[in-house]
């Protein structure tokens, strides 16, 4: 099973929710040097010494800057949401007909994955369950809870989504990467919340065969 | 200070207990209300502690889960509720009255009373732990169906409910009492464009609590109504819903975050202001961006929903990304406050430089988060813990900070021990960012919030254990800063009236100020009073410049 560690990002959808992550990243930390580096340029540069007793200037106001700095972040922002918005809508498309089609339900404490014309796999925290899929072909998770809110959350696909009762919601899952994944509980339901696990295990598509196979026999 | 003393016209103060239980001046409501905040900080403290402890090593058996699920939620509620927001109202009952050359606040009954709810509900909060199933246990967002009588019987969630709902009250009324005092209490001269900044951030203040506040109290009945009363508000089977929840709560929810930053923008514009020896950059800019900032934050609730699949993610994206704007101006104008300055690094200014260091790591991480894609990890991990203990710790409580060794010696008379206070800054800087940079790392890697514990596997152990070394750092500081306190007092160095060369009009009286606040007032002709006085040539400037004949 992947650690958690840096993410491996195990599906198609994954590596844009990355590409996200690391635009937002790079943006932020080149925002925070030059702002942090202006901090301290000024915080060192006027300290108050012998040479520099008293302060230069009583200037306070300078329309040009002040108008700068007012449309250089808005323009910034504005690129940020061109981002977001482009990698959002890929990220959430759901495909038409989904090979693989699994309802979720949530409950304290575990999961029932249900898949559409296959199995029904259930666990809970003493066994958690586990859900396989096939390589490269996309799957879609319809997610639900019967108590309280919890959250299908698989850290190594950078995705959660909510099981709210009374509610179902659905995405898609693209699995590029085979191995097992760990999944868990991302909204806070309670006792067993810290445990409240399961697996993703991606395996080729001719084993997801036999899978199925071997499940109907049981 | 030409006019002559006014002569006395109120009683001898009386400095006993039953005073101090009847007072309705301001200036005794706020150290009221700044003492029993410091007191829940020490508790919430404590149980931030416990929180650490715990997740020092993997697996560890100290606390079970449902007595660490009370500590968080306590941890929360209290820092949130009980702490941040309402020492800075305190701070404000202390100062907007003698920042603005008034003699008291508009409604001091009404003030005295909002006190005493604020701390019986504080009480009442913390009182649920005492019982049968112990304190509420649903965390500080109290989310339904978790939150309901059939998921949650124990009275501590209707303690929680119930007090709660008298600190909210509470703080409506006290934004009430400050829009008054300063929109008709100002003294002559004191115009609309000359309130200090920290005035100015509390106006703004106010009015979301306006607007934000009577959803929480709302919410607050209707979670009530369901648990007591078989209201079936957010039960799906009868129309509600648990996202209908989220949208009430969040109403108020998002706006209180602001309700606990901007006041801390006043303080840190007072403090870079006087200790650069130069007026607060960008005036007119700073009192727009914080209205703009409290607008657009009635905009942007949904933000904390994009993991529903229910909520127009986009729409509350944006909104969110523009709040970076006016929060951007902020920065600047405080950095040109700096730039050509005479900087003296005293404890409040070492503060302010590290709330300034630490806010730029949570606003920009605020930036992040509020991208849709990247909140889709971050959600309820231990990257959002990171980025909003950098903006409500790093943030708000290094401004906390740098208020209370600012306005320490105007209050008791008495300076604290600047080297101790020094000391202090470095090891809660230095521990504050050990405790929470590992955090985004572990809510990066997938370790969710509000887990009692983890296994034994990949970077978590070794991130974790870092950050409770640095909550230890940070455990020594604040034991110094008490330290710091008891020192000082034993000394009384005196502190006189203007121990900072300062500008605005709380140091032109004594210290502690008369019951009545001003003998005298200076003549009031800019934003910086006292600096008009120390500098009587730049004075005529400053009459020319504004039309006076």
């Amino acid at each position: 099973m992947y650690p958690p560690t840096w993410p491996a990002l195990g599906t198609t959808q994954s590596q844009a929710l990355a590409d996200d992550w690391k635009i937002f990243t790079y943006a932020a930390l080149a925002v925070a040097l030059l702002v942090w580096g202006l901090i301290a340029f000024a915080a060192l540069r006027f300290r108050r010494t012998a040479r520099n007793a008293q302060p230069r200037s009583q200037r306070d106001t300078n329309g040009p800057l002040e108008i700068a700095w007012t449309v250089a972040p808005l323009v910034l922002v504005i690129v940020l949401f061109g981002v977001t918005y482009h990698i959002e809508n890929d990220v959430e498309r759901l495909a038409p007909n989904a090979p693989v089609q699994i309802a979720v339900n949530a409950y304290r404490w575990g999961w029932t994955f249900r898949y559409l014309h296959g199995p029904t796999i259930n666990g809970n925290l003493n066994a958690p369950p586990e859900m396989v899929l096939p390589l490269g072909q996309t799957t879609e998770i319809t997610v639900s809870s019967s108590d309280v809110i919890h959250s299908f959350w698989i850290p190594d696909m950078l995705f959660k989504r909510d099981a709210i009762p009374g509610r179902v919601s659905s995405f898609d899952l693209t699995p590029s990467k085979p191995g097992t994944f760990l999944g868990r509980c991302g909204e806070f339901c309670g006792l067993g919340h810290a445990t409240m696990a399961f697996r993703v295990r991606i395996v080729s598509p001719s084993e997801y065969q036999h899978w199925l196979a071997y499940e109907a026999t049981q | 200070m030409s006019a002559a003393a006014l002569p006395r016209v109120t009683a001898p103060e009386r400095h006993d207990i039953l005073s101090w239980i009847t007072t309705t001046d301001h200036k005794r409501i706020g150290i009221l209300y700044m003492g029993t905040t410091m007191l829940f900080m020490l508790v919430a403290g404590l149980l931030a502690m416990a929180i650490r402890t715990q997740l020092a090593r993997p697996g560890e058996t100290l606390i079970d889960a449902h007595t660490y699920n009370q500590i968080f939620t306590l941890h929360g509620t209290a820092m949130i509720f009980l702490v941040i927001a309402p020492f800075a109202l305190g701070l404000a009952n202390y100062l907007i009255p003698l920042q603005i050359g008034a003699p008291d606040m508009a409604f001091p009954r009404l003030n005295a009373t909002s006190y005493w709810m604020f701390l019986f509900g504080g009480l009442i909060v913390f009182g649920g732990a005492a019982t049968n199933e112990g304190a509420a246990a649903a965390g500080w967002t109290s989310y339904v169906p978790l939150s309901e009588i059939s998921i949650s019987s124990g009275l501590g969630q209707d303690f929680w409910i119930v007090g709660l709902a008298m600190v909210s009250v509470a703080s409506i009324i006290t934004a009430l009492n400050f829009v008054t005092t300063a929109f008709i209490f100002r003294a002559p001269g004191m115009t609309m464009w000359r309130l200090p900044i920290f005035t100015w951030e509390m106006i703004a203040t106010a009015l979301l609590i306006f607007m934000a506040f009577p959803s929480l109290t709302a919410t607050l009945l209707m979670l009530f109504v369901d648990r007591r009363l078989g209201g079936h508000v957010f039960d799906p089977a009868y129309g509600g819903s648990a996202i209908l929840y989220q949208h009430l709560f969040w109403f108020f929810g998002h706006p209180e975050v602001y309700v606990l930053i901007l006041p801390y923008f006043g303080v840190i514009s007072e403090v870079i202001s006087t200790f650069s020896g130069r007026p607060m950059f960008g005036y007119t800019g700073m009192v727009l961006a914080a209205f703009a900032i409290a607008g657009l934050s009635m905009g942007v609730w949904a933000h904390h929903m994009f993991t529903t699949g229910a909520v127009n993610n986009p729409f509350f994206s944006f909104v969110s990304f523009l709040i970076a704007v006016p929060t951007g101006i902020k920065f600047f104008n405080w950095i040109c406050t700096m730039w050509g300055g005479a900087i003296r690094y005293t404890t409040p200014m070492l503060y302010a430089i590290g709330f300034l260091m630490n806010f730029l790591l949570g606003g920009v991480t605020g930036v992040m988060v509020a991208s849709p894609p990247v909140d889709f990890q971050a959600q309820d991990s231990y990257f959002v813990v990171a980025h909003f203990h950098y903006t409500i710790a790093g943030g708000s409580l290094f401004a906390l900070l740098a208020a209370v060794y600012y306005w320490w010696p105007k209050v008791f008379g008495w300076m604290l021990d600047e080297r101790l206070g020094k000391i202090g800054f470095w090891l809660t800087f230095v521990g504050f960012n050990v405790t929470f940079m590992p955090m985004f790392f572990m809510g990066l890697f997938g370790m969710p919030r509000r887990a009692y514990t983890y296994a034994d596997a990949g970077a978590l152990p070794a991130l974790n254990l870092t950050a409770t070394v640095g909550s230890y750092l940070m455990l020594i500081a604040a034991l110094l800063f008490v330290a710091n306190i008891i020192v000082s007092a034993r000394r009384r160095v005196p502190a006189g009236n203007d121990p900072w060369d300062a500008n605005t009009l709380e140091w032109a009286t004594t210290s502690p100020p008369p019951e009545h606040n001003f003998e005298s007032l200076p003549p009031i002709r800019s934003a910086r009073p006292l600096w008009d006085l120390k500098h009587p040539r730049s004075q005529a400037v400053v009459v020319k410049v504004a039309g006076a004949p």
